[in-house]
């Protein structure tokens, strides 16, 4: 078994991919439409373009429950998906100079360092540097 | 203060009030980073941070997960993907990342890559062709 597609849940899959790639800087790798307005669609590091996709799934609109979990840890604060990077308070800058915000401000926890922002589609998500 | 940024806190307080250890593990993490390509083994590595080294993967494996010698392969073989895909031969890759035997390093690389460094060379050459 391999690992090679995550999913985040996403409200809005247009939104969503405007996000990663316009201000996370991801790259859009596969984009298959699907019925009525659905896609399958999948964003790469830029990084590693081989490495593993996270697929933007719409499940929030069409799975009560998926929206309820969704809705449950955004308020509890908790990100659910992490991206690893080299400096977490560089990245913070260039994204706080976007407009992105930040429920948790870079932090060190121990052996890393952590700071958790909103993707604007309904998740928190972690950037962790290993220190 | 959400449940998140509690959890952080506690956690913090609970694991990570040693600041001591966390100097000696850090410390030793950077060391590896610096000078991965080096002769290193475990003696070397507790007398930088003046520890037995006994005490010293204990303590790396409490804070990290792995051992200061697994850690050193993990970053040693990142390298050689890199320097592969430039298309270094696989002799001078393998020496220039510190290990001294062509023919373990291509044993270890495809235990953990699933492919040979040949292989993935090849990949890695042809899939960059393809993009341009």
């Amino acid at each position: 078994m391999k690992v090679k597609i995550i999913s985040i849940p996403v409200q809005d899959q247009e939104k969503a991919l405007q996000f990663y790639t316009e201000k996370l800087g991801f790259v859009k790798k596969v984009d298959v439409p699907l019925t009525e307005n659905n896609r399958w669609l999948t964003v790469v590091s830029k990084e590693e373009q081989d490495g593993t996709e996270i697929l933007l799934e719409p499940s929030p609109n069409h799975f009560e429950p998926a929206k309820v979990y969704q809705k449950a840890l955004f308020e509890a604060g908790i990100p659910y998906t992490q991206f690893n990077v080299d400096d977490v308070q560089k990245e913070y800058d260039r994204m706080t100079k976007l407009g992105i915000e930040f429920s948790v401000n870079p932090t060190e926890m121990g052996t890393v360092k952590i700071a958790v922002f909103n993707d604007s589609c309904g998740n928190n998500i972690q950037m962790v540097q290993m220190i | 203060m959400t449940h998140y940024l509690k959890e952080i806190t506690r956690i913090k307080a609970s694991c990570y009030a040693n600041q001591g250890q966390l100097d000696t593990v850090v410390g030793t993490r950077h060391f590896i980073n610096n000078n991965y390509d080096k002769e290193l083994n475990l003696n070397l590595l507790s007398h930088t941070r003046f520890t037995s080294k006994f005490h010293l993967i204990r303590l790396y494996k409490k804070y990290y997960g792995q051992t200061p010698m697994q850690y050193l392969i993990d970053k040693r073989l990142e390298r050689s993907k890199e320097l592969l895909a430039k298309g270094q031969s696989i002799t001078a890759t393998c020496f220039e990342i510190g290990f001294e035997s062509p023919s373990s390093f291509t044993t270890l690389f495809k235990s953990r890559f699933g492919l040979t460094p040949t292989a993935f060379q090849k990949k890695a050459i042809f899939t960059k062709s393809d993009k341009k």
